[in-house]
This record gives C-alpha cells, sequence and structure tokens, in this order.
C-alpha cells in the first residue's frame, strides 16, 4: 500500500465561486436597484461640478422657466433650478433615509437583546411597550409624534425612528432568546462575565444579521416616510432642497407649471425604488424559500 | 380555538389602554404646554393659568390621565382649536367620506392585485414574472402625493377624462343621507346621476390610493402561489389529468389565499392612514384632509382625536383579521 506523502498546502485554495455574488448577478432587478442608487449617489457627490447653479439663491427674473438647455427641470416659484435642488436634495433626503434607519436598527438591536437576554419582567415591559407603537399605522403615528414635537427635520427623523424602532426589538429579541440557550453563551455567564458584557459581546454580534435585512428592506420605506412628512409641513422647511418639501409648495402649481412637482416626485420614487429594488434582491437570495 | 381567541381578545383590552396612553402622553406630556399652544405666544399669563386650570393642567399626571379616559368613554376627545366644534362631531362627519375612499381602494386593491399576482406565479421567471414584480414595486416605492399628483396630470388636465378633486361636481346635490357613503346611498335611493358624479370623483383617488396596497397584494399572492404550487397534492392533481383553471383557482388559490388575507386585511389599516395624503391632494373632505388641515393650525385636540380613532380601528381591523384567519384554517381550527 502507497502512501501519498506529498506536502498539503498550508491552507485550502481560495475558493473563487461566492454564491452570493453569483446570485445577485443573475437578479436583474436588483442590478438594476444597485445602478438606480449608485447614478443618484454619484450625482449628489458631484453635484457642484454638474451643475453651476445654487441651490437655495433666489433669482426672481427666471421664476417658472420652463424646462430647457440651461434649466433641465425648469426652475421654482423664486428661480431656483429645480435640477440642483434635486442633486443637493439628494444628499439630504437619501442621507436622512439611511440615518433613520441605521439609528432605529442600532437602537432597536440593543433594546431587543436586552430584553431577549434577561427576559422575564423587564421583557415583558418592553415587549408591551413595543405592541403599543406597533398598534398604530406608521405615518398616522409618525405624523402626531412630528407634530407634538415641532416641525422640522430633526423631529420628524425622531418620530419616523420610534415607529420603526419596534419592528428591529422584535427580531433582535427573537435572536437574543436562541442566543441565550447556546453554550457559549452559558460557559460566559459560568465564568462570571458580567451580563453587560456578555450583551455586547456575544449577544447583539450574533443577532444582528436579521436585523441588517430588514434595515436594507426599510430604508425605501423611511426615505418615502421622511418625504410624507415634509410634504405634510412637519418636515425639512423652506428654503431647504428637501425632495418632500420641495413637492409640498410645487403641488400647488402643478397645473400651470407641472415640472415644478413632478421631477422632485420622480427622483423620490426613482430613490425608493432602487433600496426597495436592493431590499427585496438580498432577501429573495438569503431566503431559501424564495428561490425555489 | 376558544383559547386563541379569548387570548387575542385580552390583548386587545391592554393595546387599547397603550394606545390611549400614548395619544395622552403625547397630547399631554410631551409638548411643552399645551395650554400655551392653545392660547398662542400672545396671552398673558392670567389667561394662561386661567386655561391651564380649566384643563386641568394644574393637576397631577396620573389625575389628568384619569379624567382623560373619562371624557374618552363618554366620547369627548376635546374641542378643535380650528373649529371650535367638538372633535368627536368633526370626525364623524368626515368619517364616511374616508371609508367610502378607503373601501373603494381596497376593492381595487384586490381585483387588479389577485389576478397580477397569480401571473407572476405562473409565469415564474418570464417577462410577465419581471414585469408584475417591477410594478410591485413601483408600487411600494411611489409616494403617495407623487402618484396623485401625476394622476391629476395626465387624466384631468391632458387626457380630461377624470376630475382633479372633490366628491361630487361643483354645484351638483348630494344623494340623500342614509350611510353618508355618496355611492352607495345614491344605489339605494336610485339616483343614478349622483351615483354617476360621485363614482368619477372616486376613481382617481382611489386608484392612487389601492397603488402601494394593490402592489402588497400582489407581492404576497405570487409568494403564497410559488408556495401552493410547490407542494405535493398540486404535483398530484397534475399527474391526474387536472389542470389549468380548475387546477389554479380550485386547489391551488383556495390555499394561497389563506395567508393572503392577513396581508390583505392589514393594509386596510394602512389605507386608513394613507387617506391623510390622498384626501389632501384630491380636496377630498374626509378625516385625513381633516388633520391636514388642523396641522397647521398645531389643533393638537382634532389632531390626537384622529390619531386615536385610527389607531382603534386599526387594532379592531387586526382583531377581525386575526379572528378570520382562524375560522379559515382548518389547521388552527381543529
Amino acid at each position: 500500500m502507497s502512501v501519498n506523502l506529498e506536502p498539503q498546502p498550508a491552507t485550502l485554495p481560495r475558493r473563487r465561486f461566492n454564491p452570493f455574488w453569483y446570485k445577485l448577478k443573475k437578479n436583474p432587478l436588483t442590478l438594476l436597484g444597485l445602478s438606480l442608487l449608485l447614478i443618484l449617489l454619484l450625482l449628489s457627490v458631484f453635484a457642484p461640478l454638474i451643475t453651476p447653479y445654487d441651490p437655495t439663491k433666489i433669482n426672481i427674473v427666471e421664476r417658472f422657466a420652463p424646462p430647457s438647455s440651461t434649466h433641465w427641470f425648469g426652475t421654482d416659484e423664486v428661480g431656483r433650478d429645480i435640477f440642483t435642488r434635486i442633486l443637493y436634495g439628494a444628499r439630504l433626503s437619501l442621507g436622512v433615509g439611511v440615518a433613520v434607519v441605521c439609528t432605529a436598527g442600532l437602537i432597536g438591536t440593543v433594546i431587543g437583546c436586552i430584553s431577549g437576554y434577561f427576559g422575564g419582567r423587564l421583557d415583558q415591559l418592553i415587549m408591551r411597550l413595543m405592541d403599543m407603537v406597533l398598534a398604530f399605522p406608521s405615518l398616522v403615528l409618525a405624523m402626531a409624534l412630528a407634530a407634538t414635537l415641532g416641525p422640522n427635520l430633526v423631529n420628524a427623523m425622531i418620530a419616523i425612528a420610534i415607529v420603526k424602532i419596534p419592528v428591529y426589538v422584535r427580531l433582535a429579541r427573537a435572536e437574543a432568546l436562541a442566543l441565550r440557550e447556546k453554550l457559549f453563551v452559558k460557559a460566559a455567564v459560568t465564568f462570571g462575565i458580567p451580563s453587560w458584557r456578555i450583551i455586547l459581546r456575544h449577544i447583539i454580534p450574533n443577532a444582528v444579521s436579521p436585523v441588517v435585512i430588514q434595515v436594507t428592506l426599510d430604508i425605501g420605506d423611511a426615505i418615502l416616510l421622511v418625504a410624507t412628512l415634509g410634504f405634510l409641513g412637519l418636515g425639512a422647511q423652506p428654503p431647504t432642497p428637501e425632495w418632500g418639501a420641495m413637492i409640498s409648495i410645487g403641488w400647488k402649481y402643478l397645473l400651470d407649471y407641472w415640472w415644478y412637482p413632478t421631477f422632485p416626485g420622480l427622483a423620490l420614487f426613482l430613490a425608493s425604488c432602487g433600496f426597495n429594488l436592493i431590499g427585496d434582491g438580498i432577501r429573495d437570495i438569503l431566503d431559501p424559500k424564495a428561490n425555489r | 380555538m376558544k383559547q386563541l381567541i379569548a387570548k387575542r381578545l385580552s390583548l386587545l383590552v391592554f393595546v387599547l389602554f397603550g394606545v390611549t396612553l400614548m395619544t395622552f402622553f403625547m397630547s399631554h406630556v410631551i409638548p411643552g404646554d399645551p395650554a400655551r399652544m392653545m392660547v398662542g405666544q400672545r396671552a398673558d399669563e392670567e389667561t394662561l393659568q386661567e386655561v391651564r386650570r380649566q384643563l386641568g393642567l394644574d393637576q397631577p399626571v396620573w389625575v389628568q390621565y384619569f379624567s382623560y379616559m373619562k371624557g374618552l368613554l363618554t366620547g369627548d376627545l376635546g374641542i378643535s382649536i380650528r373649529t371650535q366644534q367638538p372633535v368627536i362631531d368633526d370626525l364623524v362627519t368626515f368619517f364616511p367620506a374616508t371609508l367610502e375612499l378607503a373601501l373603494f381602494a381596497f376593492l381595487l386593491a384586490i381585483l387588479i392585485g389577485i389576478p397580477i399576482g397569480i401571473l407572476s406565479a405562473v409565469k415564474k421567471d418570464t417577462a410577465w414574472d419581471h414585469g408584475g414584480r417591477l410594478f410591485s414595486i413601483a408600487g411600494v416605492s411611489t409616494p403617495v402625493f407623487w402618484s396623485g399628483l401625476v394622476g391629476i396630470l395626465i387624466f384631468y388636465k391632458l387626457l380630461g377624462w377624470l376630475p382633479s378633486g372633490g366628491r361630487l361636481e361643483l354645484g351638483a346635490a348630494a344623494p340623500q343621507h342614509i350611510t353618508g357613503l355618496y355611492l352607495l346611498d345614491s344605489l339605494l335611493t336610485l339616483d343614478w346621476d349622483a351615483f354617476r358624479n360621485s363614482l368619477w370623483h372616486l376613481i382617481l383617488p382611489a386608484l392612487t390610493l389601492s397603488f402601494a396596497q394593490l402592489a402588497i397584494v400582489t407581492r404576497q399572492v405570487r409568494a403564497s402561489m410559488l408556495e401552493v404550487l410547490g407542494q405535493e397534492y398540486i404535483r398530484t392533481a397534475m399527474a391526474n389529468g387536472i389542470k389549468g383553471p380548475l387546477l389554479l383557482f380550485r386547489y391551488a388559490l383556495r390555499n394561497a389565499l389563506i395567508p393572503t388575507i392577513t396581508v390583505v386585511g392589514l393594509s386596510f389599516g394602512s389605507l386608513l392612514g394613507g387617506a391623510v395624503v390622498t384626501e389632501t391632494i384630491f380636496g377630498w373632505p374626509g378625516m385625513g384632509k381633516y388633520v391636514v388641515d388642523s396641522i397647521a393650525y398645531l389643533d393638537f385636540p382634532a389632531i390626537m382625536g384622529f390619531t386615536l380613532v385610527i389607531a382603534v380601528g386599526y387594532v379592531l381591523i387586526n382583531l377581525l383579521v386575526d379572528l378570520t384567519y382562524y375560522l379559515l384554517n382548518p389547521q388552527i381550527r381543529e
């Protein structure tokens, strides 16, 4: 009997096939979403190089100019270039949407992990509080909270974050409940490691993945909520170039100057569509049921 | 089954208590000074103190909550700062218009969403499916206020097919009041002019409002149908020569609709919320327009009254959906 005594490589050869990227490439709608967002992102980052206009500078001589080669998307009631305002507004609308959902995801994960890890009365109290928030339609509660806190962008963000938190709490709690029964957590408890450290080092990092998926699915919705509050006069205030606030003023001029509310709305639609396509794609890839 | 229903009902009491607690905190605790908001910045200190005393704001918080609850139980939601009428009376006046809009939008979402969902599932991974999925993603990604504006631009301004707002033509007489739902009232009284007129005005706002829900229904039906079509009993049926509409509708759709009911039912609750924006765009005289007009005046009693009524409605609809689900699902029923 001969034995192959050739030295084996110290590490296995690097796997070149990545199923995630393979599935992503096979999903044309997800790639469309990625492209949409990439274009919007690049346009907003390079806005000062793309457009010569100032997003807030008033130019009353050119008020309500229709779309042309000088003003691609026309101008508004005080002569500001709408294309420029959309580009600068992208930084705000996209940034605010992402920031709100990430903040809510972070807070929700911490609360959910604490709730699931400790269980008992604390868990009951936290979950019943979350049930209260979930008892409201999200737009109605966000609207009531934003009106209560005072109409401005920061308060609108706080209101939307509060509305979004319970979903993440539930997801993280469900993970924490399973994790606290795992051997490595029990071993950490046996070694006398304090609870806050177990939650921080062992529970949260292992409970975070479903929250991350939900965050990607929620960004599109959060962008729409921010814009809706802006539209209702409860978000960003003029002259801030926020898309919802632009539509809020522009829709009164719809029948005479159609371009004013139409183009900011189109930008909002494309951004939300981009995030939803990506979120949907990621869910399809990670959810084995969807791949049947 | 009975235990499930009993548990669900006991949860309802708790959630309703939570809803009142939240609206109380929003109206009495979070704003710096509700009395100041009510009398305005220019009012003198004496007036302010008097209003505070009248509103009971000089009492401890728990006493305030108790009197708030006492008021709620007798239907007292406060007096609107803007209309100077009891909020409950205002909401009762505006409710039928909102209900009519939401019901019609709900019907559209079901009638259009279910066939598209089935088509997407049956033609999985074809151009039909991609088209259906793109349509449903477009639905959830379109801001309601923007789809409304685009609808007005196309169907009112460019084509002239549909009116841009209101429940009836200016000067047209409303049908005799029975339920407050113009479409139903005109049908009951056989007032065909009013029926045509109100249907004409209802189509565009309802389509706008239903767009997002339609997308949700389509997505859910597609997912449920895909799951059902992959099950063994369907394969057995196919092996026995059953195919076409009989297989789809009698064997697959019946089971696929059970989880769909939950999503569709919940979407009705969201329609009530979404009506806020739709009614504003189309000048639809419902509760949504009422609350948006109230926001401009920072009319807290009106805003909180609306929030409370919608939340209670939402909770009750959720309960109804759950109970229907229990009744329809044989696994739970047994």
